[in-house]
């Protein structure tokens, strides 16, 4: 069932300021697969490496040893374009601290990743139109970013990450800014987007997060590496 | 081509929402390119019109220099020079300056010239002056509220005044060239000045192959050394550098426009604060490439610089050809007490707006797009982090 | 919505003002022709040599006819180029107050 397989990490370590007198390790020979439809859970104390894992993962950054293949091709060395391509049309991110872009409007904000994508202005306004329907923002297209509630802003930042209908979503420390009714809604959400057949990988060290029941698997770190 | 609109209505979104700065740029840049063109086209139309009439100019006038300074020259010189092969006839100009204690003016006083038989352009009222009488130009007429048939008091190098009577106006389409003259007989000239019968001012000397005149010129100035000739091409000559733009007043306006626009632009480009970094890393994240930064950049500084291009250079076109460059009036009039008013004609100079467009536009473009630059190939995982 | 449509409008519509303006300055030009013609026949009767703007000097007056160094002619301290003597004011002293 390889091709089931759409990420998968051989020996992943991350080095920042290498060779310097501080150098630190954030990721440490990391090894997983992550399956199509599954809901992964990195799970750890700050500091462990959840983040600096996941943009690994989301291509965000690049391992200093091992390999990451996306569906079975090693994207560690590819140039700089072809990582941002996959990100554009294949992973979706919701951020912790939201990275909405302020003073331009609630559904430009959602429409952000087509730009650079060639498809009409009307089909780009018909996709975020639909997600913010789903996430309940319809009234609030016109608004800016700063007028909105912090559980507003997290649904404009997840309609963001699936305005381009990607397989994987990677999600860091979501409910990090949200209260327990706003985070057992962003639970629903999460459900929901699994049922859709979405993969999703989530960082976090919520227990209200990765206790629930549609978590397929959660992976504990410690200081850089998967126990 | 879809996909650059969208860069595009993405960069006018970005512009919008910081509308106070952006408009403010778009203010300052708008005023700087609307003084710099005003200045290329007054100077530019001054020029083009100076080198258009002045083409009627004497082809050769001869000076007499004493010591380094301009003399009166004795009549008989011209009779000489009418001995030189190939030179026609030789006239006398009379003329000098008359300052006018109650208006403060400067005034060019001239002795209606021999061809006094021409019926005279652009004037109301007759010529030549006959004795006691005097013709004109709007400025003074204006600056003593003169009109025909008003008496005017000149005094003499004597000490007497005498009273001339007003016998024609030169029209108000004529200024740039008879603003300041007041234009009597050769006779009250030598009355009021007391120059004597025998002195003119200079001479204008007829040649009549035009390709002999620097010859005719080199011969008078060896049998006269004492004279200096100055021909017609060296009067366009000078006209032709006095309003070029890399010179005095026009080069002090520029540079100083040029250098509020430097300022401008390095402000620009030092300014990538944290928060456009940050902007740059999300976009980056959620899959812009490097280029389509690259772009939504190019397009924020196409946007602010053509339109503050156009905007300026349609001011400035208005008000030089429309509004007689009454902003840069004052400026331009400088201690004159009489300044004609600006009727120019719209010659343009399709190589200046080009040289304007590449002073401004292109340092602009460049100042906005270059420091994204090194923010655009940072990786994007710097926005995970905090 | 659709900024980029007002944007490229507002282009196309300063352009067709520039376009505009510089046809008709064509035109004016053009109709200018016989005005030109009498100016410079007015030089010719006249023997004129210099466009009459500055008259607060001689060779601001007359800049064609000044020689070399006639600016120092007006006064001994005045800023010897052209549009700069034009335009600064001549030094206190420079008309005989304070010089012996």
């Amino acid at each position: 069932m390889t091709n089931d397989t759409i990420i998968r990490a051989e020996n992943l370590s991350l080095c920042i300021n290498r060779g310097r007198p501080n150098e630190v390790w954030p990721v440490r020979d990391v090894s997983l697969q992550i399956k199509r439809g599954e809901v992964v859970v990195l799970k750890g104390p700050s500091g462990s490496g959840k983040t600096s894992l996941l943009s690994l993962l989301g291509c965000m950054s690049r391992p200093t040893e091992g390999r990451i293949l996306v569906h079975g091709r090693d994207v560690a060395k590819l140039p700089e374009r072809f990582l941002t391509e996959i990100r554009r049309k294949r992973f979706g991110f919701i951020f912790q601290q939201f990275n909405l872009i302020p003073g331009i409007s609630v559904r430009e904000n959602v429409m952000l990743p087509l730009y650079p994508v060639d498809i009409s202005f009307r089909e780009m306004r018909e996709r975020a139109d639909s997600l913010m329907d789903r996430l309940g923002l319809s009234g609030r297209s016109h608004f800016r970013v700063k007028g909105l509630s912090g559980g507003e802003q997290q649904r404009v930042a997840i309609a963001r990450a699936l305005v381009n209908d990607p397989e994987v979503i990677f999600a860091d420390e979501p409910t990090a800014h949200l209260d327990t009714k706003l985070s057992s809604d962003l639970v629903g959400i999460l459900e929901g987007l699994k049922k859709e057949g979405r993969t999703i990988l989530i960082a976090t060290h919520d227990p209200l997060l990765y206790e629930q029941g549609f978590i397929d698997r959660v992976l504990e770190m410690r200081d850089g590496s998967i126990r | 081509m879809r996909k650059h609109l969208k860069i595009l209505e993405y960069a006018l979104s970005s512009l919008w929402r910081r509308k106070f700065k952006s408009l403010g740029i778009i203010a300052v840049f708008s005023l700087i390119i609307f003084t710099l063109s005003s200045i290329l086209l007054l100077t530019y139309a001054f020029k083009r019109e100076a080198m258009e009439v002045l083409r009627g100019a004497p082809e050769l006038i001869v000076q007499r220099i004493s010591a380094g300074r301009h003399e009166m020259i004795p009549s008989w010189y011209g009779k000489r020079i009418q001995e030189i092969p190939g030179v026609g006839m030789v006239i006398p100009r009379y003329w000098g300056y008359y300052y006018d204690p109650s208006t403060g003016g400067n005034y060019t006083v001239m002795a209606a010239a021999g061809r006094g038989d021409r019926k005279l352009e652009m004037l109301s009222g007759k010529y030549p002056p006959a004795g006691g009488e005097v013709v004109v130009g709007k400025g003074v007429a204006e600056s003593r509220f003169l009109s025909e048939g008003s008496r005017i008091p000149i005094k003499g190098s004597d000490g007497q005044v005498r009273n001339f009577i007003v016998a024609g106006i030169f029209t108000d389409e004529s200024s740039l060239l008879t603003n300041d003259l007041i234009i009597m007989s050769l006779m009250d000239f030598r009355d009021v000045f007391k120059t004597g019968n025998e002195r003119a001012t200079d001479l204008v000397v007829q040649v009549f192959n035009p390709d002999e005149v620097e010859n005719v010129a080199r011969k008078i100035r060896e049998i006269f050394p004492d004279t200096r000739p100055i021909t017609r091409k060296e009067i366009l000559r000078t006209y032709d550098t006095l309003f070029d733009w890399r010179s005095g007043m026009v080069l002090t306006m520029f540079g100083g426009a040029l250098l509020a626009f430097i300022i401008l632009a390095w402000d620009k480009a030092a300014g990538l604060s944290a928060e456009e970094r940050h902007e740059i890393g999300i976009l980056k994240a959620i899959g812009w490439e490097t280029s389509d930064i690259m772009e939504l950049r190019f397009w924020e500084g196409f946007v602010t610089s053509s339109v503050s291009f156009l905007t300026g250079l349609i001011g400035g076109y208005l008000h030089i050809f429309f509004f007689g460059a009454s902003i840069f009036a004052p400026a331009l009039k400088g201690w004159s007490v009489i300044f004609p008013s600006f009727r120019l004609l719209p010659y343009l100079n399709p190589y200046q707006v080009v040289v304007l467009m590449f002073l401004t536009v292109i340092p602009y473009m460049a100042a906005t797009i270059f420091p994204s630059w090194k923010a655009a190939i940072t990786d994007p995982d710097v926005v995970m982090r905090g | 919505m659709h900024k980029h449509r007002i944007f490229i409008a507002a282009i196309i519509t300063e352009i067709l003002i520039l376009m505009v303006l510089f046809l008709s300055g064509i035109s004016r030009l053009k109709s200018a022709e016989g005005l030109l013609q009498r100016k410079t026949e007015l030089v010719k009767s006249l023997m004129l040599t210099d466009l009459s703007v500055w008259t607060e000097a001689r060779y601001t007056r007359h800049p064609s006819q000044a020689d070399w160094f006639a600016p120092f002619q007006d006064y001994p301290s005045s800023i010897e180029h052209f549009p700069a003597g034009s335009l600064l004011h001549p030094p206190s002293g420079a008309y005989g107050e304070g010089v012996e």
